[in-house]
């Protein structure tokens, strides 16, 4: 999967946001992360966090998350609840990249399984707070880092369709087809030779070695622009 | 029912009717009066009428007879052919007494007496008596015509007399034959025969018949009877030269009153017969109707009876059945027939045979006793059998049966069939029960949520420190799994050298949170551990709220909420109330927890998250203390106060509605009651109830009545 050329978000430092209202649990999760190297931010209540991340994107106008991260969130809390910051963001779309382990009471079970059913990472039940918890932090955050490479690299693809020129693009279009050279050469009125010179650059800039490699991409990124 | 409409028909008719029986009774007099007078003056006046009728007729016949002879007369003077001879004068005239031929000085030249009376002048002369004939003759010389005398009376032989008339013509001097001849011819007439002969005709055989001279004197009389002298006739009879009047008088006397009035009796008895069979119709048709009301009434009194479900029973005073209803028959299951033909000296069937003996006594007693007084409303229970041999409770409310003439003759008893109402109490009360266990039950379950939220936070502490302590004393290999991503280490094994400073504050935040996890379990431990039975005690106020305190405040972190306890000034008289403890404490959590649920809501602020407990001495009644839980959520619904007299009522989504329920159990027993309203000022809601004061123990009043405003998070 992963090309050449590493995307910057994989080898970014992975960070896990713990948050909830008892100053005591907060402290033990960020001891028991770090006794396992991971970093973690600590926010008292889903309104700091909303606040960290509202000065986090003031300053840094890139898209967040940026590194691969995980959200550890208690279901209920005074102010805005677990719930409704996890409804926030999944309407922000942030989720995908943004994985989210809900910390629950026992009497919060069935509300935690309807928010795994909607998109959450997972949930955990409260007095369970070591390392088991900690190993599906990590899951977390490798789906996390899965999610940032793959949205790197579609970044790239993209980047790269947006460069192909029109007659590039066309002869991209009839390659992956899968139409011989010879054939593409008569459909567009130029010369074997030229289409040849496109296919090369094409491979280029897409940094594909083969047609199938090319199409691959191409499924992956989406119907791309300009060729259907 | 039908009765009652003709009785509001009556009410003002029996004094008009009253009226309406006098007027007609004396219009029926007034008229029955008329009749009899206007009949009798009806009578009156024909018999006048008759009277003078009789008086013409006789007069008519009294005249003619008396100037029948003159033409004959005449005859004669004259000397006429075919003139009558003297005899047959006097034997057609038979009134005619004497004639006399006279000479014009009127000397008597001839005298001829009738042969059909006495002679008239034997007994005084004719000499004596001629004052009449001079005038008659005097009158017809003036008038060259016959001419009457004036009556007069001529004794006669034996006493009696007659009256006497004289009748005087003049002889025409061209007649006499000689120079001496007589020149009148003088008739004497007696009246009397005349009358008679008058009064002989049928037509006035009812009648007395006199005539009357003209001065007034009785002359002659004539009729069968004598006058009654009510109905007078006059008729004046008119002869030349002289008048006689005749008066005519009625034997009929004045009509009397007597027949009159029977025929008014009967009229009048016949007009009250017909009104009297008419009011006799009318009663009869009243009496219809009112037998048709009476068959009406007694089938609704029938159906009334049919249809109750109390049993009704009669017994004579030997304690025989003489009436069931069917609700009776069907609660002991026999028909109406074979109770009322239970021999008297066997028990009645529905007697369960073990009470038999029971109930005679009571029977006997009661049968002694006689008629009780009047109030014996108060029933009383016993145990009747039904046909199947089950027993079953009654009621049975007795009363006497008094006869027409106020003979006592038996009893006449309702009874109550008790069993499904015993069944409804002991349903009833299971059920109660079964709540008061439930909301135990909720109650526990309640704790035991609210026991794993508060441990949960130390425990998850404890175990996310131990499990970090873990991993640094002996790192295990996977925590150094490549996998886990890129460390800041970034090295494949690494053995770290753990100090006991870097373990330290891990270790110490263990023990604080394993402290913590004690206190919650001690907290509730104390509050379980003293369930005992239930007996009143003299409870601090402040001790109880404060047994309840931590619990309430957990849950009040849960949800965010502060907590307010407001008790009075340490100076003012510590506050007791008796009670049992446990019931009371957990009324006190229901509703901390009741209020603290009714504010957990996304819609509350938090600032008006706050739980106040207000107990003070109640200000109407000082005896008592009132508390009083407000909370600042969402208040309660509008039909609240109806509802939550209902067991599982509740405004909460996930509620069982037993707490409310249980508090309100709690605080009857207790003698108090719930009032839930409106918070003031809103919103929110308050519950307030109040405790009999009770008086403190003195020495350690103080200790728990420290007064304070307690907060929480």
């Amino acid at each position: 999967m992963s090309s050449a050329s590493t995307p910057s978000a994989a080898s970014a430092i992975p960070l896990v946001h713990v948050i909830d209202d008892e100053e005591v649990v907060r402290d033990a999760l960020a001891w028991l992360l770090r006794s396992r190297r991971l970093l973690s931010e600590l926010h008292a209540s889903a309104d700091a966090f909303v606040d960290w991340l509202d000065q986090r994107e003031a300053h840094d106008p890139r898209p967040w998350p940026d590194a691969p991260c995980c959200l550890v969130l208690d279901l209920r809390m005074p102010g805005t609840t677990g719930l409704q910051l996890f409804d926030r963001l999944v309407a922000q779309g942030r989720i995908p990249a943004l994985p989210v382990i809900f910390l629950t009471g026992h009497g919060d079970v069935a509300t935690a399984v309807a928010t795994v059913k909607r998109g959450a990472f997972d949930f955990i039940e409260k007095p369970l707070a070591n390392n088991a918890l900690v190993d599906r932090i990590e899951a977390a955050l490798e789906h996390s880092r899965v999610q940032l490479v793959q949205r790197e690299v579609a970044l790239g693809r993209q980047r790269a369709l947006d460069d192909l020129t029109d007659r590039e693009r066309e002869v991209m279009g009839l390659v992956v087809e899968g139409q011989p050279n010879k054939r593409i050469a008569d459909r567009l009125g130029i010369s074997v030779r030229t289409v040849e010179v496109h296919r090369a650059r094409v491979f280029d800039k897409m940094q594909v070695k083969s047609a199938v490699e090319l199409a691959n991409a191409l499924r992956v990124q989406g119907p791309a622009d300009g060729t259907a | 029912m039908p009765s009652t409409t003709t009785a509001t028909a009556v009410p003002s008719s029996p004094r008009r009717r009253f009226a309406l029986w006098v007027a007609l009774l004396a219009l029926l007099a007034v008229a029955q009066s008329l009749l009899v007078v206007l009949t009798l003056s009806y009578e009156n006046s024909r018999a006048q009428q008759e009277a003078d009728d009789v008086a013409t007729d006789a007069a008519t016949r009294l005249r003619q007879s008396l100037l029948r002879p003159l033409p004959q007369l005449q005859a004669m003077a004259v000397g006429l052919e075919g003139a009558p001879s003297v005899a047959d004068l006097f034997q057609t005239h038979r009134a005619l007494r004497r004639l006399e031929w006279r000479a014009g000085d009127r000397t008597l030249r001839q005298i001829q007496d009738s042969p059909w009376g006495p002679p008239p002048f034997a007994v005084l002369g004719r000499d004596q008596l001629a004052l009449a004939v001079d005038d008659a003759c005097s009158a017809a010389q003036r008038d060259e015509s016959p001419a009457y005398s004036r009556s007069y009376y001529a004794p006669l032989p034996g006493g009696t007399g007659q009256e006497l008339l004289d009748l005087c013509l003049p002889i025409p001097a061209g007649i006499r034959s000689q120079g001496d001849a007589p020149s009148w011819l003088v008739a004497t007439i007696a009246l009397a025969p005349l009358l008679e002969q008058a009064a002989a005709e049928p037509a006035l055989a009812r009648h007395e018949l006199q005539l009357v001279g003209g001065d007034g004197a009785r002359l002659a009389r004539a009729g069968s009877r004598r006058g009654a002298g009510t109905y007078l006739g006059e008729q004046r009879i008119d002869l030349p030269g002289s008048a006689l009047l005749l008066r005519t008088n009625s034997a009929a006397g004045r009509p009397s009153l007597i027949p009159h009035l029977n025929t008014a009796l009967v009229i009048g008895l016949s007009l009250l017969l017909f009104a009297v069979a008419g009011l006799l119709a009318r009663d009869t048709r009243r009496r219809a109707a009112a037998e048709r009301a009476l068959a009406d009434e007694l089938a609704f009194r029938q159906a009334m009876e049919s249809s109750l479900i109390t049993g009704l029973r009669a017994r004579d005073l030997d304690g025989r059945v003489t009436y069931a209803n069917a609700a009776f028959c069907r609660m002991v299951g026999i028909d109406a027939e074979s109770l009322q033909s239970t021999p008297a000296d066997a028990p009645p069937p529905y007697w369960p045979p073990e009470h038999a003996a029971e109930y005679q006594a009571r029977q006997a007693e009661r049968r002694r006793a006689g008629v009780p007084r009047e109030s014996s409303a108060l029933g009383f229970e016993s145990v009747f059998m039904r046909a199947d041999g089950e027993r079953f409770p009654v009621m049975i409310y007795d009363a006497p049966l008094v006869d027409g003439s106020g003979h006592h003759r038996g009893w006449m008893s309702a009874v109550l069939d008790m069993s499904a109402q015993r069944r409804a109490e002991e349903l009833s009360r299971q059920q109660q029960e079964r709540l008061q266990a439930g909301a135990r039950l909720a109650a526990v379950g309640e704790m035991a949520s609210l026991l794993s939220h508060e441990l949960n936070q130390p425990l998850a502490a404890i175990a996310s420190y131990a499990s970090g302590c873990l991993n640094l004393v002996e790192p295990q290999p996977g925590i150094d799994r490549p996998s886990a991503g890129p460390s800041p280490a970034g090295s494949a094994t690494v053995t770290v050298p753990v100090s006991a400073a870097q373990l330290r504050p891990a270790l110490e935040r263990i023990a604080e949170q394993a402290e913590r996890a004690g206190r919650v379990i001690r907290s509730v431990h104390s509050l379980v551990a003293r369930r005992r039975p239930a007996e009143p005690q003299t409870l601090a106020c402040a001790q109880l709220v404060e047994a309840v305190l931590p619990l309430v405040r957990m849950q009040a972190r849960k949800c965010g909420a502060r907590i307010e306890i407001a008790l009075p000034e340490p100076s003012q008289r510590p506050l007791h109330v008796s009670g049992d403890r446990t019931m009371l404490e957990q009324v006190l959590l229901n509703l901390s927890r009741n209020a603290l649920q009714a504010m957990d809501d996304p819609s509350v602020p938090s600032e008006r998250r706050v739980l106040r407990w207000r107990i003070d001495t109640d200000a109407a009644n000082p005896e008592r203390i009132e508390w009083a839980c407000i909370d600042g959520g969402l208040g309660l619904p509008p039909d609240f106060d109806r509802q939550r007299a209902q067991a599982f009522f509740t405004t909460k989504p996930e509620g069982m509605g037993l707490g409310l329920s249980l508090c309100r159990t709690v605080l009857e027993q207790h003698g108090s009651q719930l009032h839930g309203e409106p918070a003031v000022p809103g919103p929110g809601a308050m519950f307030r109830f109040s405790l009999a004061r009770a008086p403190g123990p003195g020495s350690e009043a103080g200790v728990a009545a420290s007064p304070r405003t307690i907060g929480s998070p």
